[in-house]
């Protein structure tokens, strides 16, 4: 029953944030036999930009995905990728998205060069465009001179490195990476994250992004899928989620008791959190109303911090879960 | 005061590199319209292949790759001696008739050595078939070939078509150079005509070869993505299969008594039993359909006269559970 879906071939960067769905679903289900549900009645609309698919391990994002590819036929449902539907355009799909799988898919023999070139040629590009365009991508993501090496002298960033090449040299208008962070350490993930915001914001793709780290790529998406057993959770656009996540931590030496009082007298509803107390920040005022209070009460003030709360904490119930020490993981 | 959790701005690691050869790319136009911004990526509007441009592509790719060609020295050893080796008996032959023109030629078009074209081609298909899938296969690089415009079956299709050209070009080259041989030393057209017209039934006798040897070489293969069992699962048939046929054949043609004690085919008529034995290996079933079609030549294995047509059955049964086995596997490799 879904409506035509309304998204052409060549969402420009143009009409970024402002055109129709990139990806689209409705009441989409797949189960495996009978006992496994993957996904179950997803439906949700995602817009142009980066989007964070976000879930556990096993959630269903990367049967969503396969399924967005037109690789997987859903058990029912519908789903259109780019506007094409799934069921029936999986070819056209795949000429206009990249895909960067979660696992290990490189062979160890070739070059970067080789490979991507190869890929490229894969994704309908002619043979002199192909080697063009491998050059550019692998130069995109900042492979330079190791590109001549063997993939398999390559570390583990470098190697995501070129998936990801791989994923771009067909001048896709939609990147489907799967847990692209995985397997790296924390400076690999900044600059794979970094790598990606910047293709997104700066090569006009948009990108779904699947991990099962919330806390690491809300950093770098302009909007949030959240699937927990194959069911949505939330979707929504980073501002909303932030909105309500903008917090401050005050910490004092001694006379938390009494300033959590003053702050609640004054309008707030502070938070024990570990040995400080959250308020949330309502506009530039509530900096003055806690200024006063401490000053008022003369309290030796510790630490004074706005943090922003980690949507991960959003969906997690009430309670001491603010303190959270950043940069974890 | 702190912004925990912050983003960070574009310029990351990753942007910094960038700034010299951005220049060179200036503003990039883009493909809908308006302009992307300077900053090196250029969007691709040129031609694009469609699915059979892509599959020809992939064909291409494994046919070189069945000869080694794309990846190092090391990869082309085996291609280049089991070429050789092929050529050499036609080589042979040229050598003799420019010594002694107008006799016999010694080789023949449709039987070429059976043994040695057995053994080279036992060889070729061992050590390459696996090198076309069973790559692919160990560094599980399917998902990306199945998230570009192709459809499932067109990636073991592109494979099949590759590796049986390759089967062809070692089979039929070595007979063009024995054509050429011969007809260099003959004398007048209608002995040229003649040998024109022996090479084509020999000419069809080698695609036969391809087109089987190919199928089941690759669906050997695609079993596992480690090329040294590949390797050895492909030889072994292969080889034990030629070996049982060889076996029963001699021990039915030369009689019980001659063959090892016990042997099994002895209860059988002399002839039938002689006749039956190459259903069992490919390499008798494809002389076996030779002679079935009129191939005159002694092969491997005696006539099978009037059970001919069970040997054309035979090449149609591998050929088609071969190819049917190899479109189930990557049915299959491609869901998961």
């Amino acid at each position: 029953m879904t409506a035509p879906l309304p998204v052409r071939a060549q969402p420009g960067p143009a009409d970024a944030g402002t055109a129709g769905a990139v990806i689209q679903t409705d009441a989409l289900t797949k189960q495996y036999g009978h006992e496994v549900t993957a996904l179950d009645g997803l439906t949700v609309a995602i817009a142009p930009g980066i989007t964070g698919l976000v879930g556990a391990n096993g959630a269903g994002k990367s049967t969503l995905i396969k399924i967005l590819l037109g690789l997987l036929p859903p058990t029912s449902g519908r789903a259109a990728t780019l506007g094409h539907d799934v069921a029936s355009s999986g070819e056209q799909i795949r000429t206009l998205t990249g895909y960067m799988p979660e696992h290990d898919c490189l062979p160890p023999d070739v070059t970067g060069t080789e490979f991507v070139t190869h890929l490229g040629r894969m994704s309908g590009l002619p043979a002199t465009a192909a080697k063009e365009r491998a050059a550019e991508s692998l130069r995109h993501v900042g492979l330079y001179e190791e590109r001549y090496r063997q993939v398999g002298t390559y570390s583990t960033g470098m190697k995501q490195r070129v998936k990801l090449a791989q994923a771009l040299v067909g001048d896709p208008r939609l990147l489907l990476l799967d847990e692209p962070t995985i397997g790296l350490d924390p400076s690999g993930r900044r600059s794979m994250l970094d790598l990606i915001s910047r293709i997104g914001a700066e090569f006009g793709i948009s990108i779904m992004v699947s991990s099962h780290l919330l806390g690491e790529i809300e950093q770098i998406c302009d909007q949030l899928v959240v699937i927990d057993g194959g069911k949505l959770l939330r979707s929504d656009t980073m501002t909303s989620f932030t909105q309500v996540s903008q917090v401050l931590l005050i910490e004092v030496d001694e006379g938390t008791a009494e300033l959590t009082a003053e702050l609640a007298a004054r309008g707030l509803a502070p938070r024990r959190s570990g040995r400080g107390l959250l308020v949330r920040i309502e506009d530039d005022a509530t900096y003055d109303v806690v200024r006063d209070a401490v000053a008022g009460l003369g309290l030796p003030l510790n630490r004074l911090e706005q943090q922003r709360r980690r949507v991960e904490e959003l969906f997690r119930d009430q309670g001491d879960s603010g303190e959270e020490a950043p940069g974890d993981h | 005061m702190t912004t925990n959790g912050g983003v960070a701005s574009a310029g990351g690691v990753a942007a910094a590199g960038n700034g010299m050869t951005a220049t060179g790319n200036g503003v990039a136009a883009a493909g809908g319209g308006g302009v992307i911004h300077d900053l090196g990526y250029r969007r691709y509007d040129g031609p694009r292949l469609g699915r059979a441009g892509i599959i020809r592509a992939l064909y291409w790719h494994s046919l070189r790759s069945a000869f080694g060609i794309g990846r190092g020295a090391k990869a082309k050893i085996v291609p280049i001696l089991v070429f050789i080796a092929m050529c050499l008996p036609a080589i042979v032959n040229a050598i003799a008739m420019a010594q002694q023109p107008g006799q016999t030629p010694v080789v023949d078009y449709d039987t070429y050595t059976y043994r040695l074209r057995t053994l080279v081609m036992l060889i070729f298909v061992a050590a390459q078939a696996p090198e076309l899938v069973s790559r692919d296969l160990r560094s599980h690089v399917l998902p990306l070939y199945y998230s570009r415009p192709l459809r499932r079956l067109d990636y073991p299709l592109a494979k099949y078509i590759a590796f049986t050209a390759a089967c062809l070009l070692v089979i039929e080259i070595p007979l063009i150079i024995l054509y050429l041989g011969n007809i260099l030393s003959a004398g007048g057209g209608s002995a040229v005509w003649g040998q024109t017209k022996a090479l084509i039934p020999g000419l069809g006798v080698g695609v036969l070869w391809a087109v089987l040897l190919a199928a089941i070489g690759l669906v050997l293969a695609s079993f596992t993505g480690r090329r040294a069992y590949a390797t050895g699962l492909i030889a072994i048939y292969f080889f034990l299969t030629w070996i049982l046929a060889t076996i029963l054949v001699n021990v039915a043609t030369h009689g019980a008594g001659v063959g090892p004690p016990g042997a099994p085919g002895a209860p059988l008529s002399a002839s039938l039993g002689a006749r039956l034995p190459g259903l069992i290996s490919p390499f008798t079933v494809l002389d076996g359909v030779r002679q079935w079609l009129g191939g005159t030549n002694p092969g491997p294995i005696p006539n099978p006269g009037n059970a001919g047509w069970a040997y054309g059955l035979m090449f149609l049964i591998l050929l088609g559970g071969s190819l049917g086995g190899l479109a189930a596997r990557y049915r299959k490799v491609g869901a998961s």
